[in-house]
């Protein structure tokens, strides 16, 4: 009973086995939802989401990482306050919070997608943000002292000694933020998002017989984006070690 | 929604209560995944260690495939999917009341929601914790077990005695970390209808358009409960080093 039943089996054939011909003609409408009649959708939409939200963690990261390393006493513990305010919440109440306050807060519409994306990046440059710090701390204070002594300002030191070098150890780091990225962006589900849990969700709820299916399905796309990643990764991180 | 009711009057005590019931329920389910997610993931890594290449490749892919999908699709594949692959007669037995007695203590038995929610967190969970177990059990570095050998001790007291104390003490930072994790993705959880913190605040919200104080209430717990994490893995750090310079003294 493995794959290749008739789509208008009825739903008691199911219980024999797995039938996979439902994942067949829904196929297109999860991997990118109404898409060109109507809105990019599915799979193809986790991408963009995971994508927007990375480079804009990243940016974020860089910067607060930055200032993690310039910053020193009161306003250095403050920063750390601040991030470690993003980490302590879950993603779920940070979507809340831009979803149903960015609209009150500054009087507009904001789409669903644009509030998830905040949140997104929000939560991971507070992440990335730390591990810039750390990867700018590792590098090794004489390379400081040789740079300030050539006469450059601490900000030229940062910018052309230490950056280079820390960036490097970093882009692993940066890589996992993403898959990271990529397993919570299935979050968007709960404001209406049609990424791929969405549409996966609303498939399951127009079918209801065979939800399992399904599941396994779409884990199935998520497992092989986020290991693609992950194999990129270690292999970025052994070529640089 | 006008900008008044943003911060408006604060919230009627009932409702205040309505989220203390939902941080109960998150605590609640989180403290249960912690422990089963911890005895399972030590369980793990133990085979993952074992030697046998069979059992090793088979705790990596559970490993790989658990820490690869996202845990709001494992739980749907749980809540939607596991009734149909378990037998009408399970799944009566799954939602019709039992009690439970713990020492004299009668426990209500808790909804399907709540099973399900206990068993993706902990299925989820526990592919995170083995990694950080095994990681300690590596960390002990070999000269140790070596010279226990040495002084003719036998594996199961060199693992317990010598081993083991010391993979805890490099894994449990990481392991608060992923406890902290755990009470945060607990709210994923309110997608397939547990009312736990999250689930109730969504709740309040849309009972009385007071947006902003049902959201700060429950990111106020979070922040409670992750600081108890927090506070507990200070003091434990402060003792290691209180007994570090005590023995640094005597030597």
């Amino acid at each position: 009973m493995l794959g290749l039943a008739a789509a208008g089996e009825s739903p008691g054939d199911g219980e024999d086995g797995m039938n996979f011909q439902i994942i067949v003609d829904n196929l297109p409408y999860l991997l990118w939802g109404a898409f060109p009649e109507g809105p990019l959708g599915g799979a193809a939409l986790t991408l963009v989401l995971s994508v927007v939200s990375s480079v804009a963690a990243g940016a974020l990261g860089l910067l607060l990482g930055i200032a993690l390393a310039l910053a020193t006493g009161n306003v250095h513990r403050l920063l750390v306050l601040v991030l470690g305010f993003f980490r302590a919440i879950p993603v779920l109440m940070l979507i809340f919070w831009t979803y149903f306050l960015l609209p009150v807060a500054l009087g507009i519409d904001v789409p669903g997608l644009l509030s998830v994306a905040c949140a997104l990046s929000l939560i991971g440059g507070a992440y990335l943000a730390h591990a810039v710090y750390a990867g700018i701390a590792g590098i090794r204070r004489a390379q400081w002292d040789a740079g300030l002594a050539l006469g450059l300002s601490r900000v030229q030191v940062l910018r052309y000694i230490i950056l280079p070098q820390s960036l490097r150890m970093m882009l692993p780091s940066f890589i996992n933020q993403w898959v990271s990225l990529i397993k919570d962006s299935s979050l968007a589900y709960i404001v209406g998002v049609p990424e791929l849990s969405f549409v996966a969700a609303q498939v399951n709820s127009r079918l209801m017989i065979y939800p399992a299916e399904i599941f396994l399905f779409v884990g199935a796309i998520y497992f092989v984006i986020c290991s693609a990643l992950d194999v990129l990764a270690s292999l970025v991180s052994r070529r640089l070690a | 929604m006008t900008v008044t009711s943003l911060f408006g009057e604060p919230l009627a005590t009932q409702y205040v209560l309505w989220l203390v019931d939902g941080l109960d329920m998150t605590v609640r389910v989180s403290l249960a995944v912690a422990v089963a997610s911890t005895l399972l993931g030590f369980l793990l890594a133990l085979l993952r260690i074992s030697g046998v290449r069979v059992v090793t490749l088979l705790v990596a892919t559970y490993v790989a495939l658990f820490r690869n999908t996202p845990l709001l699709v494992q739980l749907f594949f749980w809540y939607f999917g596991l009734p149909g692959l378990l037998s009408d007669d399970a799944m009566l037995w799954l939602n019709s009341p039992h009690v439970l007695s713990v020492g004299g203590v009668e426990l209500s038995w808790p909804s399907f929601e709540c099973l399900v929610a206990t068993l993706g967190l902990t299925a989820y969970s526990t592919a995170f914790v083995v990694e950080e177990i095994r990681a300690g059990l590596r960390g002990v570095p070999d000269h140790q077990r070596l010279s226990a050998e040495a002084l003719g001790m036998q594996p199961w007291p060199i693992f317990r005695y010598v081993v083991l104390p010391q993979a805890l003490r490099i894994a449990l930072p990481p392991l608060l970390g992923q406890y902290m994790n755990i009470v945060k993705n607990s709210s994923l959880a309110m997608a397939i209808g547990l009312v736990e913190l999250s689930y109730a605040s969504r709740q309040v919200e849309s009972e009385t358009f007071k947006t902003f104080q049902a959201f700060a209430i429950a990111t106020l717990f979070y922040i409670l409960v992750i600081a108890v994490i927090e506070a507990v893995g200070q003091c434990w750090a402060w003792q290691q080093r209180a007994k570090a310079r005590a023995m640094g003294k005597t030597a």
